[in-house]
């Protein structure tokens, strides 16, 4: 089950239990996580509440009235689905993912750090993306890959005119963001198959011009990981205890850098061209 | 604290070595501690089951430093480890 099943549009009462956790943006909640006895409520103030069953089998959605389909679907797709395969034992991560020279590359950070810019640019210049918002990654052998996720990268207006310049389609605009989803323009250029992770790279400061990339030490980069990670219930001790250790496990083996760089369109080029080598370097 | 007490992991921490530190977490908070690698040697023997006494006579054998400040290092990092619920303290033949 990928998908969720749309119900009347309701209005948003209180809901049944306080929230547990609850996402913030500009001072105002924007997601708040709730128990329910069926299993969670996970509802977007203003426009949807989406209940989860307990063992995540099953998502309806009761948009707020007026609320359209697209909405409703952007929100599962960016927000809910990762929170529920992370339910359903899964390793979720906040991050876009490109190929280079055969491998996964990992772009991970907080909302507004530039990691679908980055994978946009990436794919101008010629590479595959294997997801731009999030990902899941699998254990494969004493490594780790990265499985696809969806065909479709979301930029602001600058990004898209500065990188697509208008090449790729847009999906119907929602309420609730103002990036553009754009659907993969050119056939080919979305990688629907999963790749070894090669590295990790959690974006950092914005520099005037240098691009520099800083190791970072195992227990560092475990912390990286947990806040980079979906979680639906970030309390449930049994989820926690299995995923931390699976991400000592990603942290003691896979090579991880902090990345900063200048945002600037015209020096993505140059971004381009030190990650990929660097990246090449780690290979080799 | 004396370093003749007896010392315990709780159920509700798990922890693992990541690289030459230690990184614990708290299951019932949700929270997360980093150790540094003398700090993650002292776990280690603690988790081995080792008092507070045996842990500074183990790791005088392996750092550069007189007893008295490890001594006095182990105690204030144990008091640390305690008062964040990651240890818990009993003394030898107690309850």
């Amino acid at each position: 089950m990928t998908g969720y099943t749309r119900r009347e549009p309701r209005l948003q009462g209180p809901a049944d239990a306080p929230a547990y956790h609850e996402w913030l943006g500009d001072n105002s909640v924007v997601t708040s996580f709730h128990r329910t006895p069926g299993g969670y409520l996970v509802r977007f103030p203003q426009l949807a509440d989406f209940e989860i069953s307990q063992d995540a089998g099953a998502v309806a959605c009761h948009p707020a009235p007026s609320v359209d389909q697209a909405t409703c679907d952007h929100l599962f797709l960016n927000q809910v689905l990762p929170l529920v395969l992370s339910k359903r034992g899964k390793l979720v991560f906040h991050g876009s993912v490109v190929e280079i020279a055969g491998s996964a590359a990992a772009f991970l950070g907080p909302s507004g750090m530039g990691k679908s810019t980055l994978a946009a640019a990436f794919v101008n210049a010629g590479h595959r993306f294997l997801g731009d918002d999030g990902f899941v990654l699998e254990k494969a052998g004493d490594g780790s890959r990265v499985l696809p996720s969806h065909p479709s990268i979301r930029l602001w207006n600058d990004s898209e005119s500065a990188i697509l310049a208008g090449r790729w389609a847009k999906a119907p605009p929602v309420s609730c963001s103002g990036k553009n989803r754009l659907l993969e323009g050119t056939k080919g250029r979305f990688c629907d198959e999963a790749l070894p992770l090669g590295a990790a790279y959690f974006l950092g400061k914005t520099t005037r011009s240098a691009i520099r990339f800083e190791p970072l030490d195992p227990s560092e980069a475990l912390l990286q990981w947990v806040r980079n990670s979906f979680l639906l219930d970030p309390r449930e001790p049994a989820v926690i205890a299995t995923h931390f250790e699976s991400l000592a496990g990603i942290a003691n083996t896979l090579p991880c850098f902090r990345l900063d760089y200048p945002r600037r369109f015209a020096e993505l080029h140059r971004v381009l061209d030190s990650v990929t080598g660097h990246f090449e370097r780690q290979a080799a | 604290m004396k370093l003749s007490d007896k010392v315990t992991v709780p159920a509700h921490v798990m922890s693992r070595q990541v690289g030459e530190e230690y990184v614990m977490l708290d299951l019932a908070q949700g929270v997360y501690f980093g150790l540094d690698p003398v700090g993650a040697r002292l776990w280690q023997l603690l988790c081995e089951g080792m008092s507070l006494e045996r842990a500074c006579a183990a790791m005088l054998g392996e750092y550069d430093v007189p007893r008295a400040q490890l001594e006095s290092d182990v105690l204030r990092l144990a008091e640390e480890l305690a008062a964040q619920g990651l240890i818990e303290i009993g003394n030898p033949g107690g309850p």
